[in-house]
């Protein structure tokens, strides 16, 4: 076990030194992106500029500016960027992830329920019109991008049906931190959590039907059968404990990346400030210690999702155990 | 300087905009006594003001942030020694004394400057204000780096020695306190006529001599206006409360403001700000509403809304030292065919920009319209000359070769891009676009390294001052090769011209009025030898929500806060 924590540790020690050299590299490679004109401000004369190139030690070599970015992300953690001055990359960070993780865990409360709810729903009723109807549905919601779902939520809620009954209880766009009004915070946050799950919703449903209709065809299924247990027994207690291995699969993935910022769209869309938001605006802005702290962030969270998810087969599944 | 609103408006067709826009124009009341008396403070006290904006815009550190978002912010924040008047349209650009007593005269032909400070003055921490807080600000300008220290502060004797070593920076003998007179004297290396001008931006705020040696970032200096920022967050929100030390000791330089307090939000796109601006969720927004909103909150909100002339000009700076442009009939031949209208409609529209050929804005000092660029060359822009400018291909023998011009990557630039692709290719040139980022594109196209052949941009005024249009962007000294801040981004260098410019500079310090003549001829001849194509000026829209009374713009920061009420 200690062996495999180890090897966890050692694989996102590299998966997160290469992303963070890549970045690095990428940046300094970008025409233009020299930041120090950009610090100095606009119309600064060459003395300026050169004191402000000085002072930010942007006339190092790029080993050194590599070596002393990670040093103050790592070690004194006094990473500032280059954009908003005198904030503090680290604290940034730390403040933008409850956003993201109120955001992510919300949807995923959602689309996880709702997923596996249509998805045993419609491998029970496999072929009827409910199973036709939801699977259209499913397909629906995958194929319907995030952004243009929040639009047009935001049209409706925000703009033309605000002041109605149906919306008129939703708070202006933006993040309303739980500590002042939990009430807000909820209110804030349920438009932008079905924004994100409804493409989750489709695809867990969809996969989970698959794998309940291939695992009902399984020797073990048909064991349980001549024991003489209930369908449902069968469907629930057996199919579908070894056919959510591929939804916690895709749910560590899924969660970790969208943890780590890939919930994006959603976050511009609705105004919240996560990780998202930030990387977003960063990266509008060549903002590379900003940059720099949610990639190293946000791989962070995939690889952990994957250990995790390794982890969670071993409890699902039997065999697993038995192979190791 | 450049404005850092980014026009990233989506392109809609003039015609619809120009029928569904029914915006109007700032009122004409001119006096700033109108706008701020006892009676209307007893009445509209009070209450709170909700701002949104996309982003925010940097630190907060006064004598570095150089952006127009903060600026109008820090004009009930931060005093200096002299500021812009708080009034409306033009009356907004008249110099008042502040802190100062008074506007001084200027002695050892214009070398020397006395001021006296006002007495009983404190800032927002308690402290009063000194003469020394006076010398400690003028010293830090240079010990942070701020923007403007090399361009603006640095005929300052002692400057020069400051710019080579910040961190040791005294001013010894270019700024002098006695605290017995309660008077800082300041000495010039040369005669400036825009001294005042320079004393009344931000850069030059007088701030507590306490203040660290570095920029303040996110945390808050204490200023002496009627407000005071109690924190701030870049990626969530400014809040903005009263000074509790302030008394109003001048209301053309600092009145009282109606609100007790504001609140900044940062992090919404555009859609979202026009719509908590139409809710009454936020009574406004920084970021110009998008094109395509124009046409709804022109019907709908049309009393909410607020059009005022800017003073700044859209251009597209040809490189005067590349091939085509570095032959004068190329460039002549690109300004004379391009439709201005057309730009004008890709922007939004006629109520929106001004078309124009000269380098100076309307209303400007120097100004006298100007356009030789035309059908009918005179005073104003009326048509292309197509037939002009191919022939002047022609002869300047360029016709065939490639042409790359850089664009911002918004709707509105890419849009405008494409157009100037078409004139280009048009007069026989083999014209691409190259649209990069909105953060980055000044930078790119400001280094000679980049060999940018054309592009186009904006500049807004950092004062009233003809200068800072033709010195900035068309003198020697503002091209720096290889350099990503070389403002004269054409390379434009005319020795003739750089010595009528510094002789301009010279008159204005005795007879403005003279200067001002001669600025209005240079800027003929700037815009004879077109280092630039000049498009339009455009104009700035203001949307706020019914709540809020007593609009005043201000042509130095726009919309005055400070004078809104909400009750």
């Amino acid at each position: 076990m200690l062996g495999i924590v180890l090897g966890r540790l050692g694989h996102m020690f590299f998966v997160m030194l290469g992303i963070s050299i890549i970045v690095f590299l990428i940046f300094f490679a970008t025409p233009g992106s020299d930041p120090a004109a950009r610090i100095a401000g606009r119309n600064a004369s060459p003395e300026t500029l050169i004191a402000v190139r000085t002072s930010f030690g942007l006339d190092k070599p790029l080993p050194v500016q590599y070596a002393i970015l990670m040093k103050k992300l790592f070690v004194t953690r006094d990473l500032t960027s280059f954009v908003n001055r005198g904030q503090e990359v680290i604290p940034e960070v730390l403040q933008a992830a409850p956003v993201t993780l109120s955001l992510v865990t919300g949807a995923a409360v959602i689309w996880m329920v709702l997923g596996v709810g249509i998805g045993l729903l419609s491998a029970a009723t496999r072929g009827s019109v409910l199973d036709r109807v939801l699977m259209a549905l499913g397909l629906i919601g995958i194929s319907m991008p995030v952004y243009w779902v929040g639009e047009i939520l935001n049209l409706l809620s925000q703009s033309r049906l605000h002041d109605t009954v149906l919306f008129s209880w939703v708070p202006a766009l933006g993040y309303h931190s739980f500590a002042s009004n939990p009430l807000t915070w909820f209110q804030g946050l349920v438009i932008p959590w079905v924004t994100l799950a409804v493409m989750y919703i489709g695809l867990y449903g969809r996969v989970l039907r698959a794998n309940l209709i291939e695992a009902m065809q399984e020797d073990y299924i048909r064991t349980a059968r001549a024991k003489g247990l209930s369908e449902t027994r069968i469907l629930l207690h057996h199919a579908l404990r070894t056919s959510l291995i591929t939804l916690v699969t895709l749910f560590g993935l899924d969660f970790g990346a969208l943890v780590g910022g890939a919930a994006v769209l959603t976050e511009v869309v609705f105004g919240l400030p996560g990780i998202g938001k930030l990387t977003y605006d960063a990266l509008q802005n060549l903002d590379l210690p900003v940059i720099m702290a949610t990639v190293i962030y946000g791989s962070f969270f995939v690889v952990m999702a994957n250990a995790a998810v390794d982890l969670l087969y071993v409890v699902l599944d039997p065999r697993v155990r038995r192979d190791d | 300087m450049r404005n850092i609103i980014k026009l990233n408006k989506r392109f809609m067709t003039a015609l619809v905009r120009g029928s569904a826009i029914t915006l109007l124009f700032v009122s004409s009341v001119t006096h700033a006594s109108e706008f701020w008396t006892p009676a209307l403070m007893e009445k509209h006290k009070g209450g709170t003001l909700q701002l949104v904006a996309r982003s925010a815009a940097g630190t907060i550190d006064p004598q570095i942030n150089y952006t127009s978002e903060f600026w109008q912010i820090y004009q009930f924040v931060y005093d200096g020694l002299v500021a812009f008047k708080k009034g409306p349209g033009n009356a907004g650009s008249e110099l008042v004394p502040d802190l100062a007593v008074a506007l001084p005269m200027a002695k050892s032909s214009g070398k020397t400057y006395v001021f006296k400070l006002r007495k009983g003055i404190k800032f927002s921490n308690g402290q009063p204000v000194t003469v020394s807080d006076v010398v400690a600000s003028f010293q830090r300008i240079f010990k942070v780096s701020s923007p403007t220290s090399g361009t603006f502060y640095n005929n300052i004797v002692g400057a020069d020695k400051c710019l080579k070593t910040p961190a040791t920076c005294t001013l010894a003998g270019g700024v002098v306190a006695d605290a017995t007179a309660g008077t800082i004297t300041f000495h010039l290396t040369q005669p400036d006529s825009e001294f005042f001008d320079k004393l009344a931006l931000p850069h030059a705020a007088i701030l507590p001599a306490s203040t660290p040696d570095k920029d303040a970032g996110t945390t808050p200096i204490p200023g002496t206006g009627p407000y005071m920022i109690a924190n701030y967050n870049p990626n969530t929100e400014m809040k903005i409360v009263r000074n509790p030390y302030f008394k109003q000791w001048s209301v053309d330089a600092q009145p009282i403001g109606y609100v007790d307090a504001m609140v900044y939000h940062f992090g919404l796109t555009d859609e979202a700000e026009v719509t908590e601006v139409e809710n009454g969720q936020a009574d406004w927004m920084f970021d110009q509403p998008p094109t395509d909103r124009l046409g709804e909150i022109g019907t709908r909100y049309a009393k909410q809304v607020h059009v005022s002339p800017l003073e700044a000009i859209w251009y597209a700076p040809m490189n005067t030292r590349l091939a085509p442009f570095n032959n004068v009939k190329a460039r002549q031949a690109l300004s004379y065919a391009i439709n201005r209208k057309a730009v004008v409609n890709l922007f939004g529209g006629p109520r929106l920009g001004e078309p124009s050929c000269q380098i100076l804005p309307p209303g400007f000092p120097g100004y006298e319209p100007y356009c030789p660029y035309t059908k009918n060359p005179g005073a104003t822009w009326s048509a292309p000359n197509m037939a002009k400018a191919k022939q002047l291909v022609q002869e300047s023998g360029t016709a065939g070769e490639k042409v790359t011009l850089i664009v911002e990557d918004t709707a509105v630039s890419r849009a405008i891009g494409t157009y100037l692709q078409s004139v280009l290719n048009e007069l026989g040139y083999q014209a691409s676009v190259k649209a990069i980022s909105p953060n980055i594109e000044f930078t790119y196209i400001q280094n000679t390294k980049n060999k940018v052949q054309i592009s186009l941009t904006q500049w807004y005024q950092d004062y009233p001052a003809a200068s800072d249009f033709l010195n900035v962007l068309f003198s020697c000294d503002a091209f720096h090769p290889g350099s990503d801040s070389s403002v004269n981004i054409s390379g434009f260098c005319d020795p003739k011209i750089d010595v009528q410019m510094q002789h301009a500079m010279k008159v204005a310090i005795t007879d403005l009025a003279t200067a001002n003549k001669l600025w209005a001829k240079i800027d003929k001849q700037v815009t004879e030898q077109a280092p630039a194509a000049i498009l339009f000026n455009p104009k700035h829209i203001d949307f706020v929500s019914s709540r809020v009374g007593n609009y005043m713009y201000s042509s130095q920061r726009h919309w005055v806060m400070s004078q809104a009420w909400v009750k």
